[in-house]
């Protein structure tokens, strides 16, 4: 049995996407997560916004899961959920223990990522109602399904003890899915679908400054894995390797979902999804460029907004979000943020074709974030990227309009997103 | 701050804040705070304080224990809280250094609040509305109350303008605003 390396995952000079084998991957800290899955329980309700998060969760996995358990030439069912259960931890999800085999069976976690980061970010303020780790109930599906087999739709999977709602560890019950209807395939991104796509590729300001600043991030972040806990903690937050098509799938089909029953509320939903790239940038790229290892990279933060940016815009794309680029940026005034590739609308031009408006919602958030923490904050002096500093900023609502000029999505060539003073 | 609320509290040995908050909507009706506490946010003060002798009257209401005399004591390292009912639905918060001994705190603080009920008006107290209500009580508990009216929109289908303006709000969608807010807060029950 082969358990995957260091090389099994790539990062692409032409698009910025990153790739764990044939899978598109990207790092996302635990404030997006959050969020991000409130949102769609608070669009859908729990009961609906549980069973979205678990299909979007098993078909993603099941799509990673294909690819590694074949390329570990794993022999025995145990040697296959051993595989699994090592890449979940070492993507920064947590522990699992995986006692299931075709039939059903159980599982537990200990320090999933959602229910312990919950905890961690909101268990002082609020009590938790719901289990909410569903995506490690899709990836246990999607696990057992693999190893054994199955139809893609074959195994359900329920949390019946959850962390964060004080539960000593996570458990989840294993049982076959009785399903009416056939299984219905839907298309797959992959590396070789996002790669053979063309793109007009424009230079943008600071473009050699971020290419390296990008390449020397993206050598220290193939190092980063779980530790023996299966979490990543690092730059003041959460870190977990996660697959866009989970966080795509779950953000597109409740938008459309709203769109036919509650159209009303399109503009608060869209508003929560930029939030949620919102809060990830302005706390994980704070995070980064304030961290130890960024000093012991690239020395202290500059205090100059032009190289504050393009350490953030390459912070972006080590991470796997796309070859951002900068069209235009005059300091405390306006940020033109251009990228010829989005992992937003790789997903929904494949799944949706093009969309009748702008939808890259995480880049919206971020290029706003981007300048809040270029204009916002003293970078002279230590910043604590704490809840307190977030709330503080925008307790009185957000300073920077932020608007999707152009989009890939719609079939344009680049995702533009322009921010401005309000 | 008013002249005679500052007459009555400022010559007093150790007070560092005296709040008037009209219930049961815990507004700020007058405060007077030494020159040491100027930072303080008056209004923000009133209410989460507000909300706690709120929440001290229902629990004494459950035990059938409720007076017109009740009194909170809160001690830190640094203060002691005197919360006191007044008359007319009316509330004193009196922050005193923690120097200053319960005994004569309690000597200071009658004769204080004796003024104090005085002064206050014998008007009654409109309520505001339900919708009003639970809008501030989500935007002073819930976690990211930056977002927390967009969440509310989500969950109930109330636009964004109707929610930033609740005055207008009927019954039934302040019934689902509250729903939306046990639900934010992970709360079962929200009585205010």
């Amino acid at each position: 049995m082969k358990l995957l390396d260091s090389t099994a995952r790539t990062c692409s000079e032409k698009t910025d996407f990153m790739y764990l084998l044939d899978t598109p991957v990207v790092y996302h800290c635990h404030h997006f997560n959050l969020f991000l899955e409130q949102t769609i329980d608070d669009a859908l309700g729990w009961e609906e916004g549980q069973k979205v998060r678990f299909n979007a969760a098993r078909e993603a996995a099941r799509q990673l899961l294909s690819g590694v358990i074949k390329a570990a030439e794993a022999e025995t069912p145990a040697e296959r959920l051993q595989v699994a259960t090592t890449l979940f931890k070492k993507m920064g999800h947590g522990t699992l223990q995986i006692l299931s085999d075709y039939e059903g069976g159980e599982a537990f976690g200990e320090y999933l990522h959602y229910g312990y980061s919950w905890l961690q970010k909101y268990g002082h303020t609020v009590k938790q109602l719901h289990p909410n780790d569903l995506f490690a109930a899709g990836y246990i599906a999607a696990a057992v399904e693999v190893v054994y087999g199955l139809e893609p739709d074959a195994m359900l999977v329920t949390e019946t003890e959850c962390s964060s709602m004080k539960a000593p560890r996570c458990a989840f019950t294993v049982t076959k899915q009785i399903s009416d209807e056939p299984f219905k395939a839907l298309p797959t991104i992959s590396k070789e679908l996002c790669e053979s796509a063309e793109i007009t590729f424009e230079t943008g300001l600071h473009e050699d400054k971020i290419i390296a600043i990008a390449n020397g991030l993206r050598d220290f972040t193939a190092q980063v894995e779980g530790d023996e806990r299966g979490l990543v903690e690092a730059f003041g937050v959460f870190v977990t390797m996660h697959l866009p098509s989970y966080y795509n799938r779950i953000s597109y089909d409740t938008e459309a979902w709203i769109q036919e029953n509650r159209p009303q509320v399109r503009f608060a939903l869209t508003e929560l999804l930029k939030e949620s790239g919102h809060v990830c940038v302005f706390n994980t790229f704070g995070g980064i460029l304030s961290s130890m290892e960024w000093e012991g990279m690239l020395g202290k933060p500059s205090t100059d907004p032009h190289e504050l940016l393009a350490s953030f815009i390459a912070i972006g794309r080590a991470l796997g979000f796309g070859k951002w680029t900068i069209k235009d940026f005059i300091p405390g005034e306006k940020l033109v943020l251009r990228t010829p590739t989005s992992y937003e609308s790789a997903y929904f031009t494949v799944r949706h074709g093009e969309s009748d408006v702008p939808n890259n919602y995480f880049v919206q958030g971020a290029a706003q974030a981007i300048m809040t923490l270029i204009d916002d904050l003293d970078w002279s002096q230590e910043i604590d990227f704490s809840q307190d500093l977030y709330l503080s900023l925008f307790k009185k609502g957000a300073k920077w309009d932020t608007q999707e000029t152009s989009s890939l999505s719609t079939g344009a060539a680049y995702t533009e997103v322009v921010v401005q003073r309000n | 701050m008013s002249t005679q609320i500052h007459n009555m509290a400022a010559h007093i040995d150790g007070l560092k804040a005296l709040f008037i908050i009209a219930m049961p909507d815990a507004l700020l009706f007058d405060s007077w705070t030494s020159t040491k506490q100027n930072e303080w946010d008056s209004t923000q003060i009133a209410s989460y304080f507000g909300d706690m002798v709120r929440a001290n009257r229902q629990g004494l209401n459950v035990l059938s224990a409720w007076s017109d005399e009740m009194q909170i004591t809160v001690e830190t390292g640094e203060s002691r809280l005197v919360m006191h009912e007044l008359k007319n639905d009316f509330v004193a918060v009196a922050i005193f250094e923690a120097r200053i001994s319960l005994g004569m705190l309690r000597l200071e603080l009658k004769r204080l609040l004796e003024n104090v009920n005085e002064i206050l008006p014998v008007a009654e107290i409109e309520r505001r509305s339900q919708g009003i209500r639970i809008v501030d009580f989500l935007l002073r508990y819930a976690p990211d109350p930056h977002a927390v009216l967009a969440r509310v929109s989500l969950m109930t289908g109330i636009s964004l303008e109707q929610l930033k303006n609740p005055v207008e709000l009927s019954d039934e969608e302040a019934a689902s605003i509250k729903e939306s807010a046990k639900t934010i807060l992970g709360l079962s029950q929200i009585d205010i």
